[in-house]
């Protein structure tokens, strides 16, 4: 077949009519662009409420015995700042708005396989928001996002709403795992075959099959939590035939592989970032792929981990100890090759390599602490203490969240048309790097000692650690004010950015700025792989103008 | 073959910072080799010691990583930065991959994981399994929001404190009760000191196994969220000798025979200091009277003897256990606030001596 003739039969050949109106336009849309920027803006609402929930939660933990939050308040208040946090920020940003923004354009297509189904998706997320927030009128719920049963059974009537803010939720990661499945396997451009995708459309391809596999089990086991909730059928009840530990199964048989869905997208996010400042082939491209799926896979088999002090039988700890250990050499390929990518580049300080950096320093520390975590007798130590507070926030905070501000201040230009400014981003990282670390590392320590999670108060010797993390933690919110002026501020002073400001060679920077509706204004055609810098681009039916602009970068 | 660029060879300068970094690692490993643990966490039980070594080992593998890890970060990114003097748009080395060092740093994790398996494997039979050695075996039993301990041969439970006699394997039968079945929640059974922690799991029962091995008072942790007192919920394990333990022991079981057993059952109230706790904590709100004489909430004269008001306010039926329910909760109700268990500053017994004299009213 000739190249003409295979565009003709591509699944997106044809070019449909520019949406018109304000509501088809920037509310209804059917634009993955638009949808990734209703999410960012949702999330980053969402973002800010549950920050500030942190801080209260911080401001109570400043010194022992303190007044400022009741009990009850104090454990409404962790339990949305988890939820939400996890599901209505990491997920929805990561997926929803970077997934949407970035992988169709990096694959060369003019959208999603299901516009409509994406657009659906959408709006499932702003009404499970409104629903977890809006608990708190009838008492949110109080037993941590993991919401255990019995607790969450006897507690107060927000937590149905949490059931069914979080259902909504998975619905929609179950409706945009397939739409993404199905857009990656679909709708690459002519000529991109499996190794020539872009690394972050690897992981994005990894992060909607865990999405459409993974969190049909959340929604059923939530339905099943609202139904004893609601109607008193005894699933979780021990003394009607049922078992509480049967959630703590269900449950982390999604949220483990969840845990991959918040980190596989800021994987392939660093994967972009740093061959873009490096200005050199990614080390070990195929390497870093296959260790993508096999993270998404081993992923299912690891959750009992969760649950070492939960009386599983020994001969089961086992395999889930070995599974979850043989997740550590994966995740180790990764962040070798990265820093491999590093050795004898052409290295730009940047921004989004800033936060590229602090993301492989603070991930491999969080991810050195989870092989802590899979050794039993060492878990049965630190589990459920400050130091898995420490762990995840390393894991996900220094990971997924530095991972998603690499990728803002990365794609912003791309999304917005604007540059950020550079000197305020850098600001942003240094503050924001260092106050993390002196918030999260020294809760490690803490949670050795003998400070359990999810506590009001705590023994009076640790109030100096305590308070020193508090204060912390205040400058770690702080930071993120530096973002919110600068995200403002590129709106009016923001230097144009033009279609390639950082000199990228994957297909999102050989179109405009915010690029047209349509993405591509012919389908372009790929011959070989996104990260050979030096040698001559990789696609036809480029504008020129374009394609030159790969080879003088403005930063 | 083309030959690579000189500049793309690892040079002397990335030797010598291998070696700084080698000299780092090595003492931070020996600082964690001899790291004295015992004396920031008492090592007091005969499980502490080989978690403690197997948190040990795995800081000392993990210091090298992060040492190697951020020294080859902060070194490459200066020494490759982009030169001032250098067109913006040059390139990096164009080397894509290098089999034999991805296979290094495939294989060298693989083989610590398998080490590390199985010194975890060894380890865990020492606490999971019903010790054949086991003294005695003991119950521990958690509560909304305190810690119960049945001893064999006393006829009565300890609350708060476990006295342990030193240097005696003992098993614990873990589990969680509540007066109301349906109430019961999982809670968790930790003493830092001895490294040992066990869901306590309403329905199930589940045995840890250790040998106190050092004498002290050490505090027992819930650390699973188990509802509005979770953060209160501390107990306190005693290891004392074996003679303080028998004289101990003797001395509950004489205090036993003369107080008559003590269970927890709300049934077992005591009928005159709820009397007392009720004129002190709820007559601010309470009349003693029936159930029209309203202060803030309704008078409690007929509370379980009500026909006109079969329900209490959350619409559950007027017994022991559900008016338990809420003196522990609290209620926020049309008429006003009721204050939980913890901000009424009442105990489990508090609870159940008030339910007894309240079922006297009528």
């Amino acid at each position: 077949m000739s190249t003409t003739e295979l565009l003709d039969v591509h699944p997106s050949s044809r070019i449909h009519p520019a949406p018109q109106g304000f509501i088809s336009k920037y509310v209804f849309s059917l634009d993955h662009k638009v949808i990734a920027v209703q999410y960012f803006i949702t999330s980053g609402l969402f973002f800010v409420l549950a920050g500030l929930l942190a801080e209260l939660l911080r401001v109570q933990l400043t010194q022992p015995h303190n007044t400022f939050l009741d009990s009850a308040t104090f454990n409404e208040a962790f339990t949305v700042h988890g939820s939400s946090m996890v599901w209505l920020v990491t997920i929805p940003v990561l997926t929803g708005g970077f997934g949407n923004l970035i992988m169709p354009l990096q694959i060369g297509a003019r959208d999603v396989a299901y516009p409509w189904l994406n657009m659906v998706s959408f709006w499932l997320f702003p009404p499970a928001g409104i629903l977890l927030f809006g608990s708190f009128l009838l008492g949110a719920p109080q037993a941590g996002w993991t919401e255990y049963p019995p607790v969450s059974v006897l507690a107060s009537p927000g937590t149905s709403m949490w059931c069914a803010a979080i259902f909504l939720i998975g619905i929609s990661s179950t409706i945009t795992g397939i739409n993404f499945l199905v857009t990656i396997i679909k709708m690459r451009a002519p000529g991109m075959t499996w190794t020539r995708m872009p690394l972050f459309v690897w992981a994005s391809a990894v992060t909607a099959f865990l999405n459409f596999i993974a969190t049909a089990n959340l929604s059923i086991s939530l339905a099943v939590l609202f139904m004893q909730r609601v109607f008193h059928v005894p699933f979780y009840d021990p003394t009607r035939g049922g078992s509480p530990i049967l959630w703590q199964h269900m449950f982390w048989f999604y949220s483990h592989p969840a845990v991959y869905i918040m980190i596989l997208p800021a994987f392939g996010i660093i994967s972009e970032v740093l061959p873009t400042m490096v200005r050199r082939p990614i080390f070990g491209y195929k390497a870093i792929a296959y260790s993508s799926v096999a993270i998404g896979l081993v992923s299912f088999m690891v959750w009992a981990h969760h649950m070492f002090t939960s009386g599983l039988a020994q001969w089961i700890q086992l395999p889930f100890m070995i599974m979850t250990m043989i997740v550590a050499i994966p995740t180790g390929v990764k962040v070798f090759s990265w820093v491999a990518t590093l050795w004898g580049g052409r290295i730009r300080f940047t921004t989004p390599l800033l936060f590229a950096l602090g993301f492989l320093s603070t991930f491999t520390f969080g991810g050195i602490t989870g092989v802590f975590l899979a050794s039993v007798p060492v878990d049965v130590h630190e589990h459920g203490t400050y130091f898995i507070v420490a762990h995840l926030h390393y894991v996900l905070f220094g990971g997924s969240i530095f991972g998603m501000f690499a990728g803002l201040y990365y794609w912003w230009p791309k999304m917005t048309g604007r540059m950020l400014n550079e000197t305020l981003g850098k600001w942003h990282f240094w503050v924001m790097f260092v106050a993390f670390n002196a918030t999260f590392l020294p809760m490690h320590w803490l949670g050795l000692l003998g400070m359990p999670r999810r506590v009001a108060t705590y023994d009076p010797v640790f109030h100096g650690t305590n308070l020193f993390v508090s204060i912390s933690a205040f400058v770690l919110g702080a930071s993120m004010l530096i973002f919110a002026f600068n995200a403002l501020r590129s709106a009016r002073f923001g230097k144009p950015a033009g279609p390639n400001p950082w000199g990228g060679r994957t297909l999102e920077w050989m179109i405009p700025s915010p690029p047209p509706y349509y993405n591509f204004k012919e389908l372009p055609v790929v011959v070989s792989g996104p990260y050979d810098y030096g040698k001559p681009l990789p696609y036809r039916n480029i504008d020129p103008a374009i394609m030159q602009l790969a080879d003088a970068p403005a930063y | 073959m083309s030959k690579r660029p000189e500049e793309f060879r690892l040079d002397a300068g990335f030797w010598k910072v291998t070696g700084v970094l080698g000299i780092i690692s090595a003492l931070l490993m020996i600082g964690v080799a001899v790291f004295p643990i015992d004396s920031v966490l008492r090592e007091a039980s005969s499980v502490s010691t080989s978690i403690d070594f197997l948190f040990r080992f795995m800081a000392f593998f993990s210091v090298p990583i992060i040492v190697f890890v951020n020294g080859y970060i902060i070194y490459f990114a200066v020494r490759y930065r982009r030169r001032k003097d250098e067109p913006i748009a040059s390139v990096g080395s164009p080397i894509h991959d290098h089999r034999a060092l991805e296979n290094t740093w495939m294989v060298v994790p693989t083989i610590l994981m398998v080490v590390l398996g199985v010194l975890s494997y060894l380890a865990i039979p020492q606490y999971y399994l019903r010790g054949k050695d086991s003294a005695a075996t003991l119950e521990a039993i958690g509560h909304t929001f305190y810690f119960e301990f049945r001893y064999p041969g006393l006829s009565h439970s300890v609350d708060e404190d476990l006295y342990l006699p030193v240097g005696v394997p003992v098993t614990i039968d873990l589990t969680s009760a509540e007066a109301d079945e349906h109430l019961a929640v999982i809670h968790s059974f930790w003493v830092p000191e001895f490294r040992v922690k066990q869901d306590m799991i309403p329905g199930m029962i589940v045995p840890i196994h250790f040998t106190p091995t050092l004498i002290g008072k050490y505090d027992l942790i819930c650390t699973e969220f188990c509802g509005v007192g979770h953060s209160e919920m501390r107990g306190h394990v005693l290891v004392v000798s074996r003679a303080d333990f028998d004289a101990w022991y003797a001395g509950q079981q004489k205090s036993a025979a003369a107080k008559g057993a003590r269970t927890i059952k709300l049934a077992a109230g005591n009928v005159s200091s709820g009397q007392a706790i009720f004129s002190q904590k709820c007559t601010a709100c309470h009349n003693a009277a029936p159930f029209d004489q309203r202060k803030v909430g309704p008078g409690l004269e007929n509370l379980f003897h009500d026909p006109a008001h079969p329900n209490l306010v959350d619409g559950k039926p007027a017994n022991a256990a559900d008016v338990a329910w809420i003196l522990e909760h609290g209620f926020q109700g049309s008429m006003g606030a009721m204050p939980n268990q913890q901000a009424n500053g009442l105990s489990s017994k508090d609870i159940a001596d008030l339910i007894a004299y309240l079922q006297t009213l009528k």
